[in-house]
């Protein structure tokens, strides 16, 4: 420390890890600091005695549970989209090297108290009860529009304007029923609640794409891949970006204090009697909570299993998404199960998640219809987080605070967020399109 | 449990920074030496193709890339290792007596298997500053060092002039091999995330 800095960026984060790294790939001189002594700050993954510590607040995990070292417990449980924001920085940066992915096996969706698979072939399409064979005709016709729609070519649009025309005119077009609208807009277009329906289709019909393209990326059973060892992978390799290329990196540092100066412009930062000078600060929420406003709360409960989720056709990752109307909520309830086939647990172990928006301050009431979908568990923990989004005038103090983890299953509004933060603090937009790998390797010829 | 049989063998390298860590493989790799000193940058890993009894090896060489300078390796760094490769600089006592942190923060952090039999390699670089004058750590110190953890190999070398880096890496390949080959890893089929290209899908999708 005692040195000066471009950036300084506080919680290791998986959001501060890829601006990290993104900004020592730009040149700029990064120093990252963390309080706690690893990586992933709220978006770490846990082995079992840090578990136990974190929500038992004892060292000494049940023994039977085998050795602590093989869980690697995700604390922000979120699937990527194969064809996603998140893989296209991976490849962006080339962080992927770091990485290893499985896909994951299925996803399913929830309906009158029963689960049914998310179709992933045609055939399977065929088969699902979850609509009538002549319903599944008008679906058919709808998806082709959506496959075939290009916003850039106006013949594809078939008269429509969508960003005027709603998404709940565009389904009317088709005449597709209620339940159909309900499968479609959660469990494809992965909407949180029905707010969707009344806003310009074009981002339900881009999500619509989205899913069908993740889905043909790697052909496996679901449009979702998960890194092996667990999400806490994954801010460790854009940490690792950062690093080769010129960042500094201080885990264990308690208490980094933001310094401003007369004006209230972010000068430096603090940490165990030493200051470091920078331009601007980047941070989590919880590094300057004054600047930040709370906006709702997430619900959680993460369970240790022998099984998988029954009726699940013995998948060893899978999603399943509960939409609101089918619990009487306001958004939906999401499950997220993953084992020892990613390395997250030990042989024959499963580790399972139920996730919501809370609605009431009883998580286990809320989240029971999601638990009782589990099955027994070993054990079960549960935790509750509020939300956040900065308050502050970027220009004004320097100070880039990302927004808290939502409760959806994937992360698109992850990386939204971290290419937002990018353009405001560098001034320039990512184009994520350039391999930056293939890029420099051109350069060097 | 599925598993194949292994041809990447994962290496680290660990120890105080400025001890020459990066330079040791540039040379083994690059037969290059910089003379410029910088906290490492730009250091990565790098491969080896290696050969043993007609069968061909991955080599693959993990730099510290400069966060070790304040403890901050994560455990994903560590994840895998086939072998340890500590090194000191002859030249500061220091680097020679944080070896034991470097050795027991590895064991903490990888949770070999087997840690009384896992394989470390000492490496002590740099023994051709000032021709060896300004030496501070001598050899029989080292190799008592060596023989209180369980005999590991031990090598004196200069990446600068190249002293030593081909025996020592061929030491460690050999040590990496044959961990590699008694750890039966558990490797679920993995998917290629690595290209770019954008598939067009077939189809309707229900």
């Amino acid at each position: 420390m005692d040195e000066e800095y471009d950036v300084i960026v506080l919680g290791t984060g998986l959001k501060e890890c890829i601006l990290s790294g993104l900004l020592s790939v730009d040149g700029l001189k990064v120093l990252h600091m963390d309080r706690n002594d690893y990586y992933g700050g709220e978006s770490s993954s846990l082995n079992l005695t840090q578990l136990w510590k974190r929500f038992r607040g004892s060292d000494t995990p049940e023994e039977n549970l085998g050795a602590s070292r093989e869980y690697n417990v995700d604390m922000i449980p979120k699937f990527i989209m194969a064809n996603g924001l998140l893989v296209q920085t991976l490849i962006h940066t080339d962080v992927t090297k770091y990485l290893n992915f499985k896909a994951v096996d299925g996803s399913f969706v929830y309906k009158k108290g029963k689960i049914y698979k998310v179709p992933a072939t045609d055939v399977e399409a065929l088969k699902s009860p979850l609509m009538g064979l002549f319903e599944k005709r008008r679906a058919r016709k709808f998806f082709i529009y959506v496959q075939d729609y290009d916003e850039k070519d106006p013949k594809s649009h078939e008269g429509l304007d969508l960003s005027k025309v709603t998404a709940r005119e565009i389904i009317s077009k088709y005449g597709l029923e209620d339940d159909t609208i309900d499968f479609i807009g959660h469990a494809l277009a992965l909407h949180n609640d029905d707010d969707y329906l009344d806003q310009p289709a074009i981002d339900f019909v881009k999500r619509i794409k989205l899913y069908a393209e993740s889905l043909a990326r790697f052909q496996g059973g679901s449009p979702y891949i998960y890194p092996l060892y667990g999400l806490g992978e994954l801010p460790q390799a854009f940490a690792r970006l950062s690093a080769v290329y010129g960042g500094t990196y201080m885990l264990n540092k308690p208490e980094c204090k933001v310094e401003f100066d007369g004006s209230g412009k972010a000068i430096g930062v603090t940490s165990a009697g030493e200051t470091a000078k920078c331009k601007k600060v980047v941070c989590d929420p919880s590094y300057l909570s004054e600047k930040v406003k709370k906006v709702g709360k997430v619900t959680r409960a993460v369970c240790i299993m022998s099984h998988p989720i029954p009726d699940t056709n013995d998948a060893h990752s899978v999603q399943i998404i509960l939409p609101q109307k089918q619990l009487g909520r306001k958004s939906d309830m999401y499950l997220f199960c993953c084992s020892y086939a990613h390395n997250v647990a030990p042989k024959g172990k499963y580790i399972a998640f139920v996730s919501a928006e809370a609605e009431t301050d009883n998580p286990e009431e809320e989240l029971k219809p999601g638990i009782e979908l589990l099955g027994p568990t070993d054990e079960i923990f549960y935790h509750s987080y509020d939300t956040y989004v900065p308050t502050n005038i970027q220009e004004e103090d320097n100070c880039f605070i990302s927004a808290t983890y939502d409760a959806t299953t994937h992360f698109e509004s992850t990386v939204v967020d971290v290419l937002d933060m990018y353009t405001k603090i560098t001034g320039k937009t990512l184009d994520l399109s350039v391999d930056l790998s293939a890029a420099s390797a051109a350069a060097e010829n | 449990m599925p598993s194949r049989r292994r041809t990447l063998l994962k290496v680290i390298i660990l120890g105080d920074s400025g001890v020459g860590k990066t330079s040791l493989m540039n040379q083994y790799v690059n037969k290059k030496f910089s003379n410029q000193y910088k906290a490492t940058i730009g250091a990565d890993f790098l491969t080896k193709e290696v050969q043993f009894e007609d069968r061909l090896f991955t080599l693959q060489i993990w730099d510290t890339a400069g966060q070790e300078r304040f403890q901050s390796l994560g455990v994903a760094f560590y994840r895998g290792a086939d072998c340890c490769v500590l090194v000191y600089d002859v030249n500061s006592m220091k680097s020679f007596e944080n070896l034991n942190n470097w050795r027991e923060e590895f064991l903490i952090q990888a949770s070999p298997s087997d840690p009384e039999n896992f394989p470390f390699v000492l490496i002590g670089n740099k023994v051709d500053v000032d021709d060896g004058n300004s030496r501070v750590v001598s050899e029989k110190k080292a190799k008592a060092w060596c023989a209180s953890k369980g005999n590991i190999p031990y090598f004196e070398t200069s990446a600068k002039v190249g002293t030593n880096v081909e025996e020592a890496f061929q030491c460690i390949a050999k040590d990496a091999l044959k961990s590699g080959e008694e750890e039966e890893l558990y490797l679920p089929d993995t998917i290629d995330v690595g290209t770019s290209n954008q598939q067009r899908s077939t189809g309707c999708e229900c």
